[in-house]
């Protein structure tokens, strides 16, 4: 009984998708507007398929997804260590606080031109400007996640012989995790939106390359099915941070409520 | 030789963006190596911050804190410490936890998985050695906490109202334990409460401490040292202690209440 409600479940969250694909299909199909503005979604599919398997599209997702990791891998390095140091140290937290202040709100991507004409219009400029744009929520979560540590978790540590170095690494970190965690969580889309659009305005292929070339040769289907990959790729990578969080904190009360 | 004295200690709070407060102002006590002596007082009237200060959490800025003649410069696993929140790492297991003191002591790995196996039958938590602390009730946590603070084998046991987020049975039931375990291990205890009855049943002696700034207003001996257990509660011997300790307290507790609001 439970095993079918569980099932009914996870059936229910692809009835909203499963209605927004019927009606893109439906309103397609009734020519309302032409097939150049609006491709039904069979064709898209049909056309995605082939971008598949001609290896077109397998390129493309590979491409994006390295810059856009490359990008996050650095940004969940340097915005943990700046976070944690901000904590830490009086002087960094002098030093970030305005910074981080102005720099969090800001649209990152507004300094494109200013990153193509510094690192080139190749792979650096758009990994070190997914960098810039998701250094800033793991930054601040870090920072709020060391600021949270229980100060008696600290000293119980000290009591039973830890010794202050030992306390970052055995003690901080960890306890911090769930919140450093959700920061990442929120840094993933955030790479994978602004290497997209990286590409689009840059070009150097990729998901967002594509569409562009797409659009400029009236592809109406290839732009459609690179949309329709991208909404695939962006859904997979959330679940995936979802399972790793699930993974890595076994032992936190969302988990083992689970 | 593990004998605790403050001399002439004062400790004042200075909190960022408020106005500093005189938190203990020269409190004087010697605890005797063994002794189980019980810090008594209204809230917020320094008794725990006596306890950090012996426990080396917090600089001694006035006065002296000595353990067996030598002054405390930092925290150290001669004196191990069980908090109110329990203050358990979420992230590893009740053996993990009770590991982590004896990972820090140069121990072969077969010895301590033996230790912490003996620890956790000591406090009745066989078959949950791989719990993790979300998964345990309050007064599982506090037992884990206990045992991971034995596990480095600390003459001195420094408890800050231990059993103050338990319920009344649980708090009971954690009493006896506490008693039998110290029978088994004798140690210096200091343990820091509020509650009158906790004190006097625990405690060998009571210091009383008055509200704000902390000072030791007087020492009581229970005198039931060899008599502990729960028959004792119903007697009139200890209902006269409690008494006597709750006339000490009352006038500081309303003092404490008045100025809190």
């Amino acid at each position: 009984m439970a095993r079918v409600t569980a099932l009914g479940q996870a059936a229910l969250r692809w009835v909203s998708i499963l209605a927004v694909l019927i009606l893109w299909q439906v309103f397609a199909e009734a020519h309302v507007v032409s097939a150049f503005l609006l491709p039904s979604f069979s064709t898209v599919s049909v056309r995605l398929y082939h971008d598949v398997v001609s290896g077109d599209m397998i390129l493309a997702v590979a491409l994006t997804l390295y810059r856009a990791f490359a990008g996050f891998a650095l940004a969940a390095v340097f915005g943990v260590a700046i976070g944690i140091l901000i904590a830490r140290i009086s002087v960094m937290r002098w030093f970030f606080d305005p910074l981080v202040s102005i720099g969090l709100p800001m649209p990152k991507i507004a300094y494109l031109p200013v990153f193509i004409l510094w690192f080139g219009v190749f792979d650096a400029s758009k990994i070190l400007m997914v960098t810039f744009s998701a250094i800033f929520p793991v930054i601040v979560a870090s920072w709020a996640a060391a600021d949270g540590v229980e100060g008696v978790l600290l000293w119980s540590a000290l009591s039973l012989g830890a010794g202050r170095r030992q306390l970052l690494w055995e003690i901080a970190l960890p306890a911090s995790m769930p919140q450093i965690f959700t920061g990442l969580q929120v840094a993933m889309p955030i790479s994978l939106i602004v290497e997209i659009i990286s590409e689009m305005a840059m070009g150097g292929e990729g998901l967002g390359g594509s569409i562009m070339t797409e659009m400029r040769f009236a592809d109406s289907p290839g732009v459609f099915s690179g949309i329709l990959a991208i909404a695939i790729v962006g859904a997979v990578l959330v679940k995936a941070m979802e399972l790793i969080r699930r993974r890595l904190l076994l032992w936190h009360p969302e988990a083992l409520a689970g | 030789m593990t004998g605790i004295s403050f001399h002439e200690v004062s400790h004042t709070y200075r909190p960022p963006r408020s106005a500093p407060t005189l938190a203990l102002e020269r409190v004087s006590l010697d605890v005797r190596e063994r002794e189980f002596l019980a810090l008594l007082g209204p809230s917020g009237c320094g008794k725990s911050t006596l306890l950090y200060l012996l426990g080396g959490f917090l600089p001694v800025e006035a006065g002296a804190v000595t353990v067996a003649g030598k002054p405390v410069t930092g925290p150290g696993p001669d004196r191990g410490i069980v908090f109110q929140n329990f203050a358990l790492y979420p992230w590893k297991t009740v053996r993990q936890n009770i590991l982590y003191g004896l990972e820090k002591q140069r121990l072969p790995r077969a010895e301590r998985e033996r230790r912490a196996r003996e620890l956790i039958e000591l406090v009745h938590l066989g078959g949950f050695d791989n719990s993790y602390p979300a998964q345990l009730s309050g007064g599982m946590k506090q037992r884990v906490a206990i045992a991971r603070t034995l596990a480095v084998d600390p003459a001195i046991l420094l408890m800050d109202e231990p059993f103050g987020a338990l319920d009344a049975q649980t708090r009971a039931l954690m009493h006896e334990e506490l008693l039998a375990i110290i029978r088994r291990t004798p140690k210096t205890v200091v343990f820091v409460t509020h509650d009158v009855r906790e004190a006097v049943y625990l405690a060998d002696r009571v210091a009383v401490m008055s509200a704000r700034p902390g000072r030791i207003k007087e020492i009581v001996d229970t005198g039931f040292a060899g008599e502990k257990g729960p028959a004792l509660t119903g007697t009139r011997a200890f209902a006269d202690k409690v008494e006597h300790l709750w006339d000490l307290v009352r006038g500081e507790a309303i003092l404490a209440q008045t100025r809190r609001d």
